[in-house]
């Protein structure tokens, strides 16, 4: 098989030829740039960033550079894309079960402290969407990696019914200068000045909309509400939540005073649906019984499932819901960002 | 131009199998539920079929963390202890 190509559009296509790529094309590397890739995380070619046990997989640094290089990456995204792998590896988010399940996640990377500014990750005006190099090759180059080192390859260990346009990539960070609270790396222990990236699993994102409500408790109403549709999967027993607050639903929050504990304690009591419901929709077996239209089930079991985030930009009445994947089943976890020797 | 490879496989490791029991009748046997839905009601009626026909004894069903996880090393010891040989269920 050759490994030499003259002609730059033949060698992109090889790539695509050898199941290489995520169905986009990838730039091509060379020692060059794997070089000046290691380089931008402080990193040898030969170092161990991560290994997960149960996949028998082992993450080394030069094939993870590769795969940066392949997305797009300068190589100051390399220390965001080397924590991010280390998250997956951790044992709490459990890799397997939400990189194979039929649910299909996307691997959500919320980025806080200062490389998130230096590097221009959007956490502004479109941040889901396209238009932001880091936003999109960060995540990507995750996702290659997954494909490329963990064998998490569609129709192989990768089993999703649907999946999700966040599998290319899903890589934002938080507004952290114009923001109610603490955000989320502090919430979790970090310093503000320190830079951490969040893994969260989740397979899928629902817009949620609010023009008129000026006060927390009306707002919040949409949010239970959509986080406890009876289609939703957290319902069977309890996940972990992503919540993203854009600037208008935000500045209600902070005018009123709400502190994320008040809309954690709300959502816990108002998230919920009837026993009786869950029986006619068929997500609970079994006939309906006199009690159950007054038995409740509560999404949350804990208020720190639910992950609260500032971003988006500043106009418009929109907001996110993100449920998280697989009853518990794994974790979201926030892992340091070591900038490799850049200040 | 050189095509690089981004891959990386599986690191081979020696995984000894448990040698099969030369015979089933009086065994003792442990249960693994991994927590898919049904799991549990599959392995017990599992257990009584070879409680019925062979005569074994369920000596413990544990329960993983989780169907990503693997079982827990006390839980492992444990059934290596007091069982003679452990059946893994998956429901759904």
């Amino acid at each position: 098989m050759d490994t030499e190509f003259s002609d730059h559009e033949e060698l992109i296509e090889a790539y695509f030829e050898r199941g290489w790529t995520d169905g986009l094309p990838v730039v091509p590397p060379s020692e060059k740039s794997i070089a000046a890739m290691l380089a931008g995380a402080g990193l040898h070619g030969d170092e161990v960033i991560s290994e997960i046990p149960s996949r028998n997989t082992i993450v080394k640094a030069e094939k993870l550079a590769i795969n940066a290089v392949l997305a797009g990456c300068r190589p100051e995204y390399l220390p965001v894309v080397v924590a991010a792998v280390r998250g997956l590896c951790h044992q709490d988010f459990a890799y397997h079960g939400p990189a194979s399940s039929t649910g299909g996640s996307a691997m959500v990377l919320i980025v806080n402290g200062p490389i998130a500014r230096r590097l221009g990750i959007n956490s502004g005006n479109n941040l889901f969407g396209q238009g932001t190099r880091a936003n999109a090759t960060i995540g990507r180059a995750v996702r290659l990696a997954m494909m490329n080192l963990m064998n998490t390859r569609p129709g192989f260990l990768d089993r999703a019914t649907l999946g999700h346009p966040g599998k290319y990539s899903f890589c934002f960070a938080e507004n952290e200068t114009n923001h109610p609270w603490e955000p989320l790396h502090v919430e979790r222990g970090f310093r503000p000045e320190q830079s951490a990236v969040t893994v969260y699993a989740s397979n899928s994102l629902g817009q949620v909309y609010n023009q008129l409500a000026s006060t927390p408790e009306p707002l919040l109403r949409c949010f239970a509400d959509a986080l406890c549709h009876l289609g939703v999967p957290n319902l069977r027993g309890f996940n972990q939540s992503l919540i993203v607050f854009a600037g208008e639903h935000a500045e209600v929050f902070r005018q009123s005073g709400w502190s994320k504990g008040d809309i954690r304690e709300f959502l816990m009591l108002n998230a919920r649906r009837t026993i009786a419901d869950l029986k006619r929709a068929g997500r609970r077996p079994g006939e309906i019984t006199p009690d159950d239209a007054s038995t409740w089930k509560a999404v949350f079991e804990r208020p720190e499932d639910i992950l609260i985030v500032c971003a988006g930009g500043a106009a418009g009445s929109w907001s996110a819901c993100l449920p998280g994947w697989g009853n518990k089943w794994t974790q979201s976890v926030t892992m340091p960002i070591d900038p490799g020797g850049v200040p | 131009m050189k095509l690089f490879d981004p891959t990386a496989s599986p690191v081979e490791r020696a995984v000894a199998i448990a040698p099969r029991p030369q015979q089933l009748r009086g065994l003792r046997v442990g249960l693994v539920e991994n927590t898919k839905f049904n799991a549990d009601t599959i392995l017990s009626k599992l257990a009584d079929r070879l409680g019925a026909d062979y005569g074994m004894a369920v000596t413990r069903m544990v329960r993983k963390r989780s169907p990503s996880h693997g079982v827990d090393e006390e839980h492992v010891e444990a059934l290596r202890r007091i069982s003679d040989f452990v059946v893994s269920g998956i429901g759904d």
